[in-house]
């Protein structure tokens, strides 16, 4: 599972969206698998269940959940991959984010693209050990 | 005062003697919402509570729940309150099931089942003496209790207040555990900042009596940023930026702006002809102390 951070930028409710899309992408959680309840979720996270329902309701209307009426929540079959030109645009931000943290650390582009090379490694081994 | 809020209070004025304890103080809980009462020591969140819960009348002004006058209509609206009070309080003789048994003949609805449910998930023996039991142990009798009239409100006073964290962990399980079966309003006042701040939809923090803020917790944190520039002097004027404060060290200025989002700060940006700033988010303890703990200026 991911972790939650209350101060993040982001919204607990984006949080738990990325950290979905990310288990998918990353093969922790696999086309049919159920994911867990909201009530699991929230108990697990410690947040409030209406912000879990809220990110499980989006990735529904987005088609990366199923919903089996009665029967809990399923990625869907074939998740939807986010459009390329969104997935680049999202890329765009979060890099612009990282450049600026690395240049006000005074690092060179080298450290920051292996530091990057790095984490991507990292990311994906984790995901193997945990799935 | 429609049926969409749980709780109205109107114009609400508490005083002691000369001393003003809650001042003015008008706010709304919609439902399904969990609403955190905030303010340091003294800021007058007991006296407010305990005006909600009809136990005290206020000066002036007055409590709505579901719609209805709490000082007028008291024994009826409490059967539909669950409330966990700071002080957890019982005959210390009592067991915790005879005190389940007292409390179910005072309430119309009862759920004796979901009270030894609940205990057993805490793993307090019915049997026990209620004087006998922790601190911890004590909060969760009376969750327990709060919970089996399948309460409409949820009231917890400080209910993490001189707890461990497994005690608390338990506590918060619970009342998540309720939030999804059932969806209960609630309304909280906590010191545990961290605790509350992926709980709670709602944010109001007073001030010596006075209602300071009082908005959703994303629209709060989304307008509350410290920067930091490596400047001396910053032209924080320069554009629409409001401040919560300044503050200078070495050569760099430190601002906690209440206004933050990336439209402005980009106009501010080129306004003030700031090429480096270092912006950041801020938790829900940040944003208390810049708001609320600011010490009497003279």
């Amino acid at each position: 599972m991911f972790d939650i951070n209350a101060s993040d930028a982001a919204p607990i409710w984006q949080q738990i969206e990325n950290g979905m899309r990310r288990m998918i992408a990353l093969g922790a959680l696999n086309p049919g698998d159920a994911v867990p309840s909201v009530r699991d979720l929230a108990r697990t996270l410690r947040v409030n269940p209406n912000t879990v329902a809220r990110a499980y309701q989006r990735l529904t209307d987005r088609g990366v959940f199923s919903v089996r009426r009665g029967d809990g929540t399923y990625v869907a079959d074939q998740p939807v991959q986010p459009k390329k030109a969104e997935r680049n645009e999202k890329l765009r931000d979060a890099a612009m984010q990282y450049a600026g943290v690395a240049i006000s650390l005074g690092a060179s582009e080298q450290d920051a693209i292996a530091e990057l090379e790095n984490s991507f490694g990292r990311m994906v081994k984790e995901s193997r050990r945990k799935s | 005062m429609t049926d969409a809020n749980v709780v109205s209070i109107d114009s609400m004025t508490v005083r002691y003697g000369r001393n003003v304890a809650v001042d003015d103080v008008s706010l709304d809980v919609p439902r399904g919402t969990v609403y955190a009462l905030l303010g340091r020591n003294g800021a007058g969140k007991s006296s407010l509570v305990r005006c909600l819960v009809g136990q005290q009348k206020p000066a002036h002004g007055r409590a709505i729940l579901f719609g209805e006058d709490v000082w007028t209509r008291r024994a009826q609206l409490m059967e539909r309150v669950g409330i966990v009070p700071e002080e957890a309080d019982a005959p210390p003789e009592m067991t915790v099931h005879e005190l389940s048994k007292f409390c179910g003949e005072i309430y119309s609805r009862w759920d004796h089942n979901a009270v030894r449910d609940r205990l057993s998930r805490f793993a307090i023996k019915p049997d026990a003496r209620f004087g006998t039991l922790s601190k911890g142990q004590k909060k969760q009798v009376m969750l327990a209790m709060a919970l089996a009239v399948s309460p409409e409100l949820l009231v917890l006073d400080d209910p993490t207040l001189g707890l461990d964290v497994v005690a608390r962990k338990s506590l918060f399980d619970e009342v998540i555990s309720d939030l999804a079966d059932r969806g209960t309003t609630t309304v909280i006042t906590t010191h545990d900042l961290a605790g509350v701040e992926a709980l709670a939809d709602r944010v109001a923090i007073l001030k010596d009596g006075r209602l300071v803020l009082d908005e959703p917790m994303e629209a709060l944190k989304s307008r509350f940023r410290r920067i930091r520039f490596p400047y001396a002097a910053v032209a924080l004027a320069a554009g629409n930026l409001r401040t919560a404060s300044v503050t200078q060290w070495g050569g760099g200025t430190e601002a906690i702006v209440s206004n933050y989002d990336d439209v402005v700060f980009e106009r501010f940006r080129s306004a003030a002809n700031v090429t480096h700033a270092d912006v950041s988010p801020m938790s829900l303890e940040e944003i208390f102390i810049a708001v609320a703990g600011e010490e009497v200026r003279s």
